[in-house]
C-alpha cells in the first residue's frame, strides 16, 4: 500500500501547541519533580555514551550503570575535596569583591541618573536620582526582613527534591533501555515499526536538544568573551562563560548576566561610563544574535522547528509558566511535536488500523477454534 | 559473585541468532551486543508483517515458522518463502525506502526485528560488528544476483 510520507495538518499542529501549553501549565504545579527530572535527563544524556561503551564491551546494563555512576560520584567527590581550599579562598574574595562591585554599580547608576537629569528636563523635575537612591536604600534596609526568610524556606523545600537528581539519573541509566523495550513490546504488530521510529525520534530529539544547548552556550561564551576583551573589561572569558550559562534561563538569565557585566565594567572603569555603556550594547547585541540566530540554528535546528515558532513558543512558555516555562518550553515542544506527528501518522493510516483488526480477528479465531 | 562479562557460550536468543546467516561471523560477545538490539515479535499464520510500498524502518529475521514474500494481494503465488535463520526486508537497513513486496506469515512464526536507527548507532559506536554484518549483507545480495543471473541464463 503505497502512501506519501505523512505531513501533519493544521489540526495536528494545533493539538501539538495546545498539548505543550497544557503540559507547561501542569508542570508548573509539580516543579519540585519536573526540575530534578530535567537535570537528571541532562545528566543521563551526558553520561550515556560511557555506559554504552561498557555495554558494548560486554558488561551488563546494570553493572555498567553502577560502574559509571560510582565513577562519576568518585570523580566529583575527589574534585570537591581538592577544590575545597581554593573554593574557600574564592568565596572570601567574592565576599570582599562583591561589595566593591555593588558599590561600583550603584555609583554608575547614580552618575547615569544625574547625567539624565542634567539633559532631560522632565526627569530633572521628577528628581529621579533622589527617588531611586531612596528606593535602593530602603530595599537594602528591609531586604533581610522581607526576603531572607522566604529564600531560606524555598531552599529548604527544594533541597530534598534536588537530591532526587542522582537517584533518577541512575535509574534512567540502569533501566532506560528496559523501559523502552517494555513500551515497544506493548505495541501491536501492525503499529510496531512506526512506534520504534517514534521512540528513536524521541530519543534523538532529546539528545539533539541538550547537545544544541551546549553548542549555544559555547557560541554565547565565545561571542561575549571576545566582545568584553575588545572593550577592555577584566576576566572576559570567565564573565562570558558565567553569563552564557545564566542564559539557559531565557530573558531572566540574560538580564542577570547583563547586570553582572555592567557591574564589573562600571567598577573596573569608574571614571569612564562609556565602557559600561559599551558592555550593555555588546550584551544586547549578543542576546539578539542568540535569540534570533544562534538559538534557532542550534536548539531550534536540533528540534527541527521553524525559527519563528521557536521564538513565539519561548514567549508563550514565559507567559504560561514564568521562568520554568521559559526553560522547559523548547524541549517539551520537541517531544510533544514528535509524539503528535507520529500518533497522527499512525491514527490517520487506515491500512495500519485494518491490519490490526485483521490480526485481532486471527487471534480470536485461533483461541476459539475448539469452542 | 558479580558477573561482569558475558558467558563464553551464547544462550537463548543469542544461540538462535548464531544460526542466522547475517550474524554467523560474530563472536559470542558481539552476538550479545546484537541480541540486545533485537526485538522479538510473534505473528500468527496469515498475519501481515509489512505491506508493499510501506516505509521500511527495520530488517526482519525468521527465528521460527515461515514468512511468504509476495506482491500485494498475490498471496497464493509468493515470490519467496523465508525459512528460519533467513532474513527479509533487508533493503530497509540500507535506504529506509518503501518495501518492494508484502510479507505475510505462512504459519505462526517468531521474528527478530532490528531497527534501522539501532543499526546506524551500532555503526557509530561499534564499527567492527556493523562491518561484519554489512559484509554478510553484501554476500547475501551477491547470492541473490548470482541466482538471478543463473535463472536468466536458463531462460535464454
Amino acid at each position: 500500500m503505497s502512501s506519501p510520507r505523512y505531513q501533519p495538518g493544521p489540526l495536528v499542529w494545533c493539538a501539538i501547541l495546545a498539548a505543550t501549553c497544557l503540559l507547561l501549565f501542569l508542570f508548573q504545579k509539580v516543579l519540585w519533580l519536573v526540575v530534578p527530572l530535567l537535570f537528571a535527563l541532562v545528566s543521563y544524556y551526558l553520561v550515556l555514551p560511557l555506559k554504552q561503551r561498557l555495554v558494548l564491551a560486554g558488561v551488563s546494563h546494570a553493572t555498567a550503570a553502577i560502574i559509571v555512576s560510582a565513577g562519576i560520584l568518585a570523580v566529583l567527590g575527589l574534585a570537591m575535596v581538592l577544590a575545597t581550599p581554593w573554593l574557600g579562598a574564592q568565596l572570601a574574595a567574592l565576599q570582599a569583591g562583591g561589595g566593591r562591585y555593588y558599590e561600583g554599580g550603584m555609583r554608575f547608576l547614580s552618575e547615569t541618573l544625574v547625567w539624565l537629569e542634567g539633559h532631560v528636563s522632565f526627569i530633572a523635575r521628577a528628581r529621579l536620582s533622589e527617588q531611586v537612591a531612596a528606593g535602593i536604600g530602603e530595599f537594602n534596609q528591609t531586604f533581610s526582613q522581607r526576603y531572607l526568610a522566604d529564600a531560606a524556606m524555598q531552599a529548604a523545600v527544594w533541597f530534598p527534591s534536588l537530591l532526587l537528581i542522582p537517584f533518577i539519573a541512575f535509574f534512567m541509566l540502569r533501566d532506560g533501555w528496559r523501559f523502552k523495550r517494555l513500551l515497544s513490546n506493548a505495541v501491536p504488530n501492525a503499529f510496531f515499526e512506526r512506534t520504534l521510529y517514534l521512540l528513536d525520534q524521541l530519543d534523538r530529539t532529546a539528545r539533539g536538544y541538550f547537545q544544541g544547548l551546549l553548542k549555544l552556550t559555547v557560541l554565547d561564551a565565545v561571542c561575549l568573551a571576545a566582545g568584553l576583551w575588545f572593550i577592555g573589561v577584566s576576566s572576559p572569558l570567565l564573565l562570558g562563560v558565567v553569563t552564557a550559562v545564566m542564559a539557559w534561563i531565557p530573558y531572566v538569565g540574560s538580564i542577570g548576566g547583563c547586570l553582572l557585566v555592567v557591574l564589573v565594567a562600571a567598577t573596573d572603569f569608574p571614571d569612564s561610563p562609556s565602557v559600561a555603556y559599551a558592555a550593555i550594547g555588546l550584551f544586547i547585541a549578543v542576546r539578539m544574535l542568540d535569540d534570533f540566530v544562534f538559538m534557532p540554528l542550534t536548539v531550534g535546528k536540533s528540534l527541527k522547528m521553524h525559527p519563528l515558532l521557536t521564538v513565539l513558543m519561548i514567549f508563550a512558555g514565559g507567559a504560561i509558566a514564568g521562568v520554568a516555562g521559559l526553560v522547559l518550553v523548547l524541549p517539551l515542544l520537541g517531544i510533544v511535536m514528535v509524539t503528535g506527528e507520529t500518533l497522527g501518522a499512525v491514527l490517520s493510516e487506515p491500512r495500519l488500523r485494518a491490519r490490526h483488526r485483521h490480526a485481532k480477528a486471527l487471534l480470536q479465531a485461533k483461541v476459539t477454534v475448539d469452542l | 559473585m558479580l558477573r561482569l562479562f558475558a558467558p563464553a557460550t551464547p544462550t537463548g536468543l543469542q544461540a538462535r541468532l548464531r544460526e542466522v546467516e547475517l550474524f554467523s561471523t560474530l563472536s559470542p560477545r558481539e552476538l550479545k551486543v546484537v541480541g540486545s538490539l533485537i526485538h522479538q515479535r510473534s505473528v500468527l499464520a496469515d498475519e501481515i508483517v509489512f505491506d508493499e510500498g510501506e516505509e521500511g524502518q527495520a530488517i526482519y529475521i525468521v527465528l521460527a515458522g515461515e514468512v511468504a514474500i509476495c506482491h500485494q494481494g498475490e498471496f497464493a503465488s509468493p515470490i519467496a518463502v523465508i525459512p528460519p535463520g533467513r532474513i527479509f526486508g533487508e533493503l530497509a537497513l540500507i535506504d529506509g525506502g518503501p518495501r518492494s513486496a508484502q510479507a505475510r506469515a505462512v504459519r505462526d512464526s517468531e521474528l527478530g526485528v532490528m531497527f534501522r536507527g539501532d543499526f546506524q548507532n551500532l555503526m557509530e559506536s561499534h564499527a567492527a560488528i556493523a562491518t561484519k554484518i554489512s559484509f554478510q549483507l553484501a554476500r547475501h545480495y551477491a547470492g541473490i544476483i548470482r541466482q538471478m543471473a543463473a535463472s536468466l541464463g536458463r531462460t535464454r
